[in-house]
C-alpha cells in the first residue's frame, strides 16, 4: 500500500485530489461526450461527490461543492445555483445515508444512489422546465441518471483504493 | 414507534445542521442559498447578472485552459484521422473548388443586383462587418448545445447575432459577456429558426431535435407533398431574428418527419464568423450628410462598375473557353481534310488502274478479233484491204466482229 509522509507537498496534493477532480471535471464536463456515442453521457460529479459526502471526508468542503456548482451552471449554461442545489441535496443525502447506516454494504448504497440521482435529476427538470421554460429531452435524462448509476460500482472500487491509502 | 422517529428526526438533523471538524457552513444553509441564487437569476436580478458575467469571464478562460489537454487529445486523433483521408480530400476539394468559383461569380453578380434593387424601394441596407472568434468551450454536451466564444460586447456583440461557419448559419448568441458570449447552436432544443424551402418556397420552421439535426414543424398540410428529398432550407428572415437567405442545411424525408441536415458540422467548430450589423435606411443618410450622399452615389457607381467587371470577366471567361473551342475544331478539320485527300488519291489511282483494264480488254479483244479476221481486212495483191496497223484496219477487224456476235 502507499505511504506518505505527512506535511510532504504531495501528501498535501494527494489530500485535496477529490475536490481538484471534483473542479476538473465541472470545468471540463467530463464524460466523453466527445465519444459521440447516441444518448451516452454520466454526471462524474454526483458520484464524486456522493461518495466523498458518505465517506466524511474531511477535506470535501460543502461550501466548495457549492462553488463547484456554481461553475458547473456556469459552463453548461443553467440558471445560477441549480447545480449548487442538486449538489448540496446529493450530499445531504449521502450524510443522511451515513448517519442510519451501522454496517455499510456496496449494494444498499447503491440503490440508495439511484434514487438519490433519479429524485434530482427530476427536480433538476421539472424546474428547468417549468420555471426556466427549458425545452429538454428527458431521454437524455434517463440515460445519463442510468449510465451514473452504472458506473458508480466501478467508481466505488477505485476510490476505495485512495480513501485506504489517505486513510493508512 | 416514538423512537424509530426520534432517530429518523435526529439522522434529519444531523444530516442538515451538523458542521462536521473542517465544514464551515451547513448543508441546510448552504440550500438555503442555492434557492435564493436560483430565484434572482430567474428573475434577472441585475447585480446577480452583473456578478454572474465576471464569473463567466473567469470560468470561461478557467474551462478553457483545463480542456486544453483533453482537447490536445482529441485533436491529435483527428488529425491523424484527416491525414489518413487527405489525398481523397484533396481530389475531391479540387473538384468542388473549381464547381464553387463558377457558381461565386454569379452569386455576386445576384447580390449586386439586390443591393441595387434594394437601394431603388429605399429599403434599408445592412451593412455587416465579419469578425473571426475562437471557439474556448464546446463540451458537447448531451442536455444544452451551444458553444463559448471569445469575443463579446466589447466588440458590439448583442443578444441575437447571428453566427456563422464559412457561410452557412450556426446558430445566435444568447448571453453576452464582455471579451465571451454563448451561443446556442441550431442542434439545440431551444433552437427555432424560420425558414424557406426550395424548390417550392414552402415556408416552414425548423427547430433542433438535441442531436447534431433540425427538425421540420409548423408546415400547413397540403404543402407537404412540395417538399423533396434534397431539397435546401435557407432562412425566411421572418420574425428578424436572423437574416434572409442564409443557407441553413438540406432536407431528409423519413416516414412521418421532414429532418434538416444541417451543412455546418457542429462537432468540429473551432473558429466562427460573428456578423456585426449596422442598421440605416436611405432617406436618414441623405438627411444627415451630403458627402454620404456623394458617397451612397459613388457606391452605386462602385457596384455597377463591380457589375460590369463580373460581366466582362464571364465573358472573358466564355470567350477562351470558346477559343480552345475553336482550337481543337481547327485541328479536328485539318485532320480529316488529310483523309480526304488521301481517299482522293487512293481514287484516283483505281480509277487509272480502271482505265488501262478496260483498255487492255479492249485490246485484247481485238487481237482475238485480229486472228480470226485478219485475212479479211489485210490487203494483198489480189484482194483490195487495209494496212496493218493503221486505223482503218483495225475498224475493219471490230466492224467484222461486231457482224459476226449479231
Amino acid at each position: 500500500m502507499i505511504r506518505f509522509e505527512k506535511r510532504n507537498f504531495i501528501y498535501k496534493f494527494y489530500t485535496w485530489l477529490p475536490i481538484t477532480v471534483l473542479y476538473i471535471s465541472v470545468l471540463n464536463e467530463f464524460d466523453f461526450n466527445y465519444l459521440n456515442i447516441d444518448y451516452f453521457s454520466f454526471n462524474f460529479p454526483f458520484i464524486l461527490i456522493f461518495y466523498f459526502a458518505l465517506k466524511e471526508y474531511n477535506k470535501f468542503d460543502y461550501l466548495l461543492v457549492f462553488i463547484a456548482g456554481l461553475i458547473n451552471d456556469t459552463v453548461v449554461g443553467l440558471p445560477m445555483g441549480l447545480s449548487s442545489l442538486s449538489y448540496i441535496l446529493v450530499c445531504i443525502f449521502a450524510s443522511y445515508l451515513r448517519n442510519i447506516t451501522i454496517r455499510p454494504h456496496l449494494i444498499k448504497d447503491l440503490f440508495y444512489f439511484l434514487f438519490v440521482i433519479s429524485l434530482i435529476n427530476s427536480i433538476n427538470y421539472s424546474v428547468l422546465f417549468l420555471f426556466f421554460s427549458y425545452d429538454l429531452n428527458i431521454l437524455f435524462y434517463i440515460i445519463n441518471n442510468l449510465f451514473t448509476f452504472l458506473f458508480y460500482i466501478p467508481a466505488t472500487i477505485f476510490l476505495n483504493y485512495y480513501h485506504q491509502a489517505i486513510n493508512d | 414507534m416514538a423512537s424509530s422517529r426520534d432517530d429518523f428526526v435526529i439522522a434529519i438533523r444531523s444530516a442538515f445542521l451538523k458542521k462536521s471538524t473542517k465544514q464551515k457552513f451547513s448543508l441546510l444553509s448552504l440550500v438555503f442559498l442555492s434557492i435564493f441564487i436560483i430565484i434572482l437569476s430567474g428573475i434577472n436580478f441585475s447585480p446577480i447578472n452583473k456578478i454572474k458575467n465576471l464569473i463567466n469571464e473567469i470560468v470561461y478562460r478557467s474551462s478553457f485552459v483545463v480542456s486544453i489537454p483533453e482537447n490536445l487529445i482529441i485533436n491529435s486523433y483527428l488529425k491523424i484521422k484527416a491525414y489518413s483521408n487527405f489525398y481523397n480530400n484533396y481530389k475531391a476539394n479540387k473538384i468542388e473548388l473549381e464547381n464553387l468559383k463558377s457558381e461565386e461569380i454569379s452569386s455576386k453578380i445576384i447580390i449586386s443586383e439586390n443591393k441595387e434593387l434594394k437601394n431603388l424601394i429605399e429599403d434599408y441596407t445592412l451593412s455587416s462587418d465579419k469578425i473571426l472568434a475562437k471557439v474556448i468551450v464546446d463540451h458537447k454536451s448531451p442536455f444544452l448545445k451551444t458553444i463559448i466564444i471569445n469575443k463579446g460586447s466589447s466588440q458590439k456583440i448583442k443578444i441575437g447575432t447571428n453566427i456563422f461557419d464559412k457561410k452557412y448559419l450556426v446558430g445566435r448568441v444568447i448571453e453576452v459577456n464582455y471579451k465571451s458570449s454563448r451561443i446556442l447552436l441550431l442542434s439545440d432544443l431551444n433552437s427555432s429558426v424560420p425558414i424557406s424551402i426550395t424548390p417550392g418556397n414552402v415556408q416552414a420552421i425548423v427547430i433542433g431535435n438535441g442531436n447534431n439535426l433540425g427538425e421540420i414543424r409548423y408546415i400547413k398540410d397540403n404543402l407537404i407533398e412540395e417538399i423533396k428529398d434534397k431539397s435546401i432550407a435557407y432562412t425566411s428572415g421572418a420574425g428578424s431574428i436572423f437574416k434572409s437567405g442564409i443557407p441553413v442545411g438540406t432536407v431528409s424525408k423519413t416516414e412521418n418527419k421532414f429532418l434538416i441536415n444541417f451543412y455546418s458540422d457542429f462537432q468540429q467548430l473551432k473558429y466562427v464568423f460573428v456578423e456585426i450589423e449596422k442598421k440605416g435606411t436611405e432617406n436618414q443618410v441623405d438627411i444627415k450628410n451630403d458627402n454620404v450622399n456623394v458617397k451612397s452615389i459613388s457606391n452605386t457607381e462602385m457596384i455597377k462598375l463591380d457589375l460590369l467587371n463580373d460581366q466582362i470577366k464571364i465573358l472573358d471567361e466564355t470567350n477562351q473557353r470558346f477559343i480552345k473551342e475553336n482550337q481543337i475544331l481547327k485541328s479536328k478539320t485539318n485532320e480529316q481534310n488529310d483523309k480526304i485527300y488521301d481517299l482522293q488519291q487512293k481514287v484516283d489511282i483505281q480509277a487509272e488502274k480502271t482505265e488501262q483494264n478496260i483498255a487492255d480488254e479492249e485490246e485484247l479483244d481485238f487481237l482475238k478479233l485480229n486472228l480470226l479476221y485478219s485475212s479479211k481486212c489485210q490487203r494483198s495483191t489480189f484482194k483490195t484491204g487495209y494496212k496493218v496497223g493503221t486505223p482503218e484496219y483495225r475498224k475493219c477487224i471490230l466492224r467484222r466482229g461486231k457482224k459476226s456476235n449479231d
